[in-house]
């Protein structure tokens, strides 16, 4: 009977100590998994997806072809975040441009971070690269249009419910000369309700 | 066996309370030493897992003053997770509070620690030159200071966040945002029956005539006469804030009498604050031609004692309830062993403490003044430091964080 319950003992001390250990479980990138209601990498590539299928279904990028007998070249520019949360937009400026490069429609344009350093190490060409293999200064392929934007909310909150509603704007504007060629805006609502009781 | 249980039981109940001393007694040297070394003691300390939003304020605030910025952001956002989390109520806290003390719930915050976090979190963010994560801040103190709102109190409604907010709202050119968040402050400030600063009122007409010249600039202009009419110009910015002191402590208020038929002593505990003793000092920022003084735009000793006040009732029925649950079980005892009883009784009392915990490092209170000048160095002087000079580019906006402690002047610049 002792040896018995030793054993029930040592089982329910092994479930509740595994209970507390720390579990790790692979996602597909892909799969949806909201855990707060904060924004999060899927409202980012939903978004992402659909700003740039609606962008590059309007009259604007069939002008440019027509007009200009090429592909536009497109570069993406400050995204602000002008909601309550601290997000990363550097993750969704990232999803914008796969989204538009995988598109095949647009040229695109790097940003102006890796352009730097992509003249400093032309720069460095310049002094250490054979003749053949050098690449010329001013070679540049200037962008058509800039894609900018924000990413705003609006919080109603009652107790411990929240109504979070996400508005992204994104505008491409004409770099030669301000045009706005097109206006893009995606809305998000999440209705959020947190327990009133902890363990 | 049941001995040693209680044995136990009261050491680490005692320990509890010697963290909470030890964290007071720090909180009380910060007005002599340089926060970084009391920074350094409190991270030798070990807190209970209960206390680690209060641990993670204090911690936060201590490397913000130490200029630690990404520290400061990492211990805060840390605290305010904690609080948010603990903000629903636990069962099996509440039942330990109940029959053993107060200090067994997790420290959850008080109104004013929920919207005050937003506030050193957004000055840690915008030291560490990030005033987008600043105006996010801002953003989450808005919805905290609403969900605290109530209809017949001032709780967790501050006017020192509504003017950071209006600062970094015209640091970034919003000026219809910065209007707002001025009114805001100027009708709390109104509601707490506290003189309007100098630089809010200045604020009000320079926001209103930029917004609104034929509307509310208008009124403003009435209200607060004798102010040149705001022009466009590309002096320099410079709003200042003052934090003044440390707030008080909570301190434990007992009684202790014997039942009614003598067989047993109850003691009951009550946290409380001691009467507001703080001398308001004001800083001093002056440029070649003029000298301003800092005006309490937040006196946190207020604030403080109404989240308590707010608070009383629940620790009043809490103390009452413990109380009864007290005297039943040493009332058991007593019948099963008079010796057993004893010892328990001891336990009861020995346990019986107040809940002292609070964000103790903070300000005693906080004060604003705006200066407009074309100078490219200011002085600024404050209770017992020598002066320091701020350098000003040309055409810029600055805050500067003035502290009555051991630091420097903290200053960001755009």
């Amino acid at each position: 009977m002792k040896i018995k319950n030793n054993f029930l003992f040592i089982a329910f001390a092994a479930l509740f100590l595994s209970a507390c250990s720390t579990s790790v479980e692979r996602l597909d990138s892909q799969k949806e998994v909201d855990l707060s209601g904060a924004w999060n990498d899927t409202d980012s590539q939903l978004v992402a997806r659909e700003m740039v299928e609606d962008s590059l279904s309007r009259a604007w990028i069939t002008k440019f072809v027509k007009e200009e007998g090429k592909d536009p070249a497109v570069i993406v520019g400050k995204i602000r975040n002008l909601s309550h949360e601290h997000i990363n937009t550097n993750t969704f400026i990232a999803d914008m441009e796969r989204e538009l490069i995988n598109s095949g429609e647009v040229q695109f344009v790097a940003a102006a971070g890796a352009r730097e350093e992509i003249r400093e190490e032309r720069g460095d060409q310049d002094l250490n690269a054979t003749e053949e293999t050098r690449k010329q200064m001013g070679q540049e392929y200037g962008a058509d249009y800039m894609m900018q934007g924000q990413i705003n909310t609006i919080i109603d909150v009652d107790g411990t419910t929240q109504v979070r509603f996400y508005q992204v704007n994104l505008e491409l504007i004409s770099i030669k000369d301000n045009r706005k060629v097109w206006v893009g805006q995606k809305k998000i609502k999440k209705l959020v309700k947190n327990s009133k009781l902890r363990e | 066996m049941q001995k040693i249980f209680l044995i136990i039981v009261i050491s680490l109940l005692s320990a509890c309370a010697a963290q909470q001393r030890e964290t007071n007694k720090l909180a009380n040297q910060l007005n002599q030493q340089k926060p970084q070394h009391i920074l350094e003691q409190l991270q030798e300390t070990d807190p209970p897992e209960r206390d680690y939003a209060q641990f993670h304020l204090n911690i936060g605030l201590l490397q913000l003053l130490s200029a630690d910025y990404p520290a400061s952001i990492e211990s805060l956002t840390q605290a305010k997770k904690e609080m948010a989390v603990l903000a629903a109520t636990s069962i099996s806290e509440n039942a330990a509070a109940g029959t053993v003390n107060e200090t067994l719930r997790s420290y959850s915050g008080y109104a004013t620690d929920r919207v005050m976090v937003h506030n050193m979190l957004a000055l840690s963010y915008l030291f560490n030159d990030d005033i987008d994560g600043a105006r996010v801040e801002m953003l989450q103190a808005d919805i905290a200071m609403k969900k605290l709102a109530s209809r017949n109190s001032l709780l967790g409604q501050l006017t020192s966040t509504h003017l950071i907010s209006a600062v970094i709202y015209e640091m970034l050119d919003e000026q219809s945002n910065a209007l707002i968040s001025y009114k805001n402050a100027e009708s709390l400030l109104k509601e707490r029956k506290l003189p309007v600063p100098v630089g809010l009122k200045q604020a009000l007409l320079r926001l209103s005539y930029a917004v609104d010249r034929n509307g509310q600039y208008v009124s403003y202009k009435k209200t607060y006469s004798g102010f040149p009419t705001p022009t466009k110009n590309s002096n320099n910015q410079v709003f200042s804030l003052y934090f003044d002191g440390i707030v008080s402590n909570k301190k434990q208020n007992t009684i202790m009498v014997p039942s009614g038929n003598d067989e047993q002593l109850i003691r009951i505990s009550m946290p409380a604050y001691p009467d507001i003793n703080h001398k308001i000092n004001r800083a001093k920022i002056a440029d070649k031609n003029t000298q301003l003084t800092t005006e309490l735009i937040e006196n946190l000793e207020v604030s403080v004692r109404e989240d308590l006040a707010k608070e009383y009732p629940s620790i009043l029925l809490l103390t009452t309830t413990r109380a009864i649950a007290k005297y039943e079980l040493v009332d058991h005892a007593n019948k099963k062993d008079s010796l057993f009883g004893i010892l328990v009784n001891i336990v009861t009392v020995l346990t019986e403490v107040a809940d002292l915990r609070s964000w103790n490092m903070l300000p005693s209170n906080i004060q604003f003044a705006y200066l407009e000048t074309k100078d490219s160095e200011l002085i600024v002087e404050s209770l017992n430091k020598a002066q320091q000079k701020i350098s000003l580019n040309n055409g810029s906006k600055n805050l500067l964080l003035i502290s009555s402690l051991d630091t420097p002047v903290f200053h960001y610049q755009q």
